[in-house]
């Protein structure tokens, strides 16, 4: 079987440039990272350097990922030899045995680790992940509310329990996490066209007024954000068709909806130009925003 | 109300599944129209599946986007990768409102496998408000062998990698979540 590097024709050098860059972006694409890191390790360990302890570590989560429990456990054979009284490390032999179902024995791990170092959040947090993966999803929230009354600014975290919350439909708590990811990251949009949805979702004129602004906010803060757009068009369309308005708010949105109606047809003439099997997806936007048109009026 | 798969529907469903291992993952299953079956125990075929969404799955909007597109031209149903829970039923009952039948089909990730020696789904159905499942036989699919034959090798070919979802398109509007490279790799296995 060919191999990365001559496959696509590069060094190790870019295999190892490779590797820091999907570190940086926290890229979760575990195949790529398992084939370009087996290779790197195997090939060309000793050229490169302390570099090799971080990429050991990358590759043996992406292995576990793969469910390679052999590079897995050679991965983590050399970590241990290095360094062996680290909690980092421990906390990676926790991550195996999570990977192999082994709960009570990563449990125990993680319970080690936090004896010696009650600070630790990498072992809490994946205390938290377990219980997630055991379907506990009410214990998983109840611990991850405990954490961050300690630990306040941890986004990760926060966005994490946004997401437990919505999958068990309770939007309005999920709201609430978005809001204090908002207040400390205001220039995110990503943040705001969520908690535009959730509050969409949530239903209800207020909500749906609120969604829409959210939306509109969020396309201020990336005019490209198509989700953003779309959302700003169903919920302006849902506010004007709802018989609770006055003549005036629907008539603004009436108004919002078409402007946002227009920019989504142009993103897609956009998209389609040059190519032959985008039409259908300009053609049914078209579509869609003509029978909503008529819904509304 | 029976439902058969092509190959084509259950392999996108597949390959939807396996290109994120880490997420939920949920979509459309479409049928042809058909002007009347001549009886009810008439299986409905479902020629296609439109990938939806991956990771979070229970918001609203983007999914009314995505119904509202594909419903002028189909008929569906729906497919999800986790029991039925409020999200699935949810979806089904939208797609109930404009159609008269709606199905769950669920794909159980612990006995995916690249051969696909055995089909994988679970079929749900609507009986006095509850969600059903029923067996599921190679009567299922309309043609198994080839099902199987041709999942497979698209799962070893990785082809996964370039399906396309709803959620990838909403990133890039270039992105066709019809997949039709991927419809060309089934019919070309065919």
């Amino acid at each position: 079987m060919a191999s990365v590097s001559e496959m696509y024709d590069v060094g190790w050098e870019e295999m190892r440039d490779k590797l820091r860059k999907w570190r940086e972006d926290n890229r979760r694409n575990s195949e790529q990272i398992v084939e370009v890191g087996e290779e790197l390790i195997s090939e060309h360990a000793s050229k490169l350097g302390d570099d090799i302890w971080i990429i050991y570590e990358q590759v043996m989560i992406a292995a576990l990922d793969c469910s390679r429990d052999d590079l897995a456990l050679t991965c983590l054979q050399e970590l241990r030899k290095q360094f062996p009284d680290s909690h980092r490390v421990k906390r990676l032999a926790g991550m195996r045995l999570e990977a192999l179902e082994r709960y009570e024995e990563a449990n125990k791990h993680y319970d080690a680790i936090l004896q010696d170092d009650p600070t630790n959040t990498a072992a809490r947090k994946r205390k938290i992940a377990i219980l997630k993966a055991q379907g506990k999803s009410t214990e998983a929230i109840r611990e991850l509310n405990e954490y961050l009354e300690q630990f306040v600014g941890d986004q990760e975290a926060w966005h994490e329990l946004s997401e437990l919350y919505i999958n068990e439909h309770d939007y309005g708590k999920a709201a609430f996490c978005l809001e204090e990811l908002m207040m400390t990251n205001p220039h995110n949009h990503l943040y705001c066209e969520q908690y535009a949805e959730v509050k969409y979702t949530q239903g209800g004129l207020e909500n749906m007024e609120l969604s829409r602004k959210y939306f509109a906010q969020a396309l201020r803060l990336n005019n490209r954000n198509m989700r953003a757009l779309f959302g700003l068009y169903m919920s302006a369309s849902h506010i004007a068709s709802s018989p609770k308005v006055s003549a005036k708010v629907k008539k603004d949105n009436i108004k919002y909806a078409a402007w946002a109606a227009t920019q989504i047809n142009r993103a897609y003439k956009l998209a389609g130009r040059g190519t032959k099997e985008t039409k259908y997806s300009v053609k049914a936007v078209e579509e869609m925003l003509e029978s909503m048109q008529i819904t509304m009026s | 109300m029976p439902i058969q798969l092509t190959s084509q529907a259950y392999c996108k469903m597949l390959l939807h599944a396996a290109k994120y291992p880490n997420c939920a993952v949920n979509g459309l299953l479409v049928a042809e129209k058909t002007k009347d079956r001549k009886k009810d125990s008439e299986p409905v075929l479902c020629v296609d599946c439109l990938p939806l969404f991956h990771g979070t799955l229970a918001l609203a909007p983007m999914l009314e986007v995505a119904l509202t597109l594909v419903t002028p031209c189909l008929r569906s149903l729906s497919h999800l990768s986790c029991r039925p829970n409020q999200v699935a039923e949810k979806v089904a009952a939208r797609i109930s409102e404009n159609f008269s039948d709606a199905a769950i089909v669920m794909i159980d990730n612990s006995r995916l496998t690249m051969s696909c020696f055995e089909p994988i789904v679970i079929i749900y159905d609507h009986h006095e408000n509850k969600w059903k499942s029923r067996d599921v036989t190679l009567d299922s699919f309309e043609d198994w062998s080839e099902a199987q034959k041709i999942t497979s090798a698209l799962l070893e070919g990785r082809s996964y990698e370039n399906l396309i979802d709803f959620d990838n398109h909403l990133d890039d509007l270039r992105n066709d979540w019809t997949n039709p490279m991927i419809n060309k790799s089934v019919l070309d296995l065919c």
